[in-house]
This record gives structure tokens, C-alpha cells and sequence, in this order.
């Protein structure tokens, strides 16, 4: 069984301006439904929304892709019951992830500041 | 080049002198995202910038990647048939 890392760091102003920027909303491309739920409260928590999207691309680099863009949507990071952060693929993502060989992937987050780090680790099936 | 597609596509490259406000021009031959001018956080935001000068939906799912790889491509990919 190999084992496989990605990690990624998000500018939590980058995501601020995203939100801020009025002509289009990026956002509706990267989140899900069900992401957009978990990170609007009474207002957007921009950190977590910036932590989310480094997990994604964090994620991305484990099926090691090498023609397409990142499928945002497909990767979700949702909120398991205790409150750690849950990886669930699907659609295009899904079948990156099979292609790769990957059995299971487990995401890390952090934000301090105005950065937010996400590690992600995947168990790779062997051949 | 006719003067709107040649707008439109200025209007690209303007969104993307923007966002590196160190640059003076893009090539229309530069490779936007080898070059990181595009990378997969602005990659997003650039397909809007697209729909909104070419009026063309971008469907996620079904992107080649090579469209969007060199303004030249882009002006093949979402203004030809103008």
C-alpha cells in the first residue's frame, strides 16, 4: 500500500476578493450547494471558504491529473460529525481519484491570518 | 483581426494585466497558465471573464484546457464563429 500527499496554501484575501467581486461570483463554480450552506453564516467565513478551496486543490494533486482543469465542484469537503473535514468525490473527480488508484483520502485544514493551508493524504492501492 | 474581436479580446487581457499589475502586456502566444498568469484559483474567474466578452456558456465538465492556454487560443475557441 503506497501512500500519497498534496498541500496547497490560499491567500484568504484572494477568496475575499472573489466574494467582494460584483460582475460574477466564481464561488457557485468551486462550491457546492451544500459547501455554500456550511460556509455562510449571517456572512461568508472567508477563512474557511479559503481553507476549503486549498483542501480541494490539495485533493486535485493526489490523481496527479495531467490534462483538465480541477473539477471543483466534484470535490467536496463537507463537515464529518465531530467537525473535522470529509472528503466526498464524485462525477469527474470520482473517476480521477479510481484512475489514480485511490482507496481513501483524508484532508487537514488550517487558517491563521491571512493564509489557509490544507494537507491531504491518500492510501494508493497497489497495481 | 476585426475591432470587436480585437476589443474583446483586449478586454481579456486587460482582466489579466489586473491581476499582475507587475506586467505591461501578454502575448497573444504567452503560455497563461505554464506562466501561473492563470492559475486554478483564477482559472475559475477567468472562464467568466470569457462568457461575459464572447457571450459563450462555459461548460465546466467539458473543458479542454488547451483553449485556454494562450490568448490566441481563446480567440480560436470562443470567438471564431463570430
Amino acid at each position: 500500500m503506497d501512500v500519497r500527499i498534496g498541500v496547497d496554501i490560499v491567500p484568504v484575501q484572494r477568496i475575499q476578493a472573489m466574494i467582494e467581486n460584483t460582475t460574477a461570483f466564481p464561488l457557485d463554480r468551486m462550491l457546492s450547494a451544500t459547501e455554500l450552506g456550511l460556509c455562510r453564516g449571517v456572512e461568508f467565513d472567508v477563512a474557511g471558504v479559503a481553507g476549503r478551496i486549498a483542501a480541494k486543490e490539495a485533493v486535485f494533486k493526489l490523481f496527479r491529473a495531467t490534462r483538465g482543469a480541477l473539477p471543483w465542484p466534484t470535490i467536496e469537503i463537507l463537515k464529518g460529525a465531530g467537525g473535522w473535514p470529509e472528503v466526498e468525490l464524485s462525477g469527474r473527480a470520482a473517476a480521477l481519484a479510481e484512475q489514480a488508484r485511490i482507496e481513501q483520502i483524508s484532508v487537514s485544514i488550517t487558517h491563521d491570518g491571512p493564509y489557509a493551508v490544507a494537507v491531504a493524504v491518500a492510501h494508493i492501492a497497489s497495481a | 483581426m476585426s475591432s470587436a474581436l480585437s476589443s474583446s479580446i483586449q478586454e481579456i487581457r486587460d482582466w489579466i494585466l489586473s491581476k499582475h499589475p507587475d506586467l505591461t502586456a501578454v502575448d497573444m502566444s504567452e503560455d497563461l497558465i505554464e506562466s501561473r498568469l492563470i492559475d486554478s484559483l483564477s482559472f475559475v474567474e477567468f472562464t467568466f471573464v470569457i462568457e461575459s466578452a464572447s457571450g459563450v456558456t462555459i461548460d465546466m465538465e467539458k473543458i479542454d484546457i488547451d483553449d485556454f492556454r494562450t490568448l490566441t487560443a481563446v480567440e480560436k475557441a470562443f470567438f471564431a464563429t463570430r
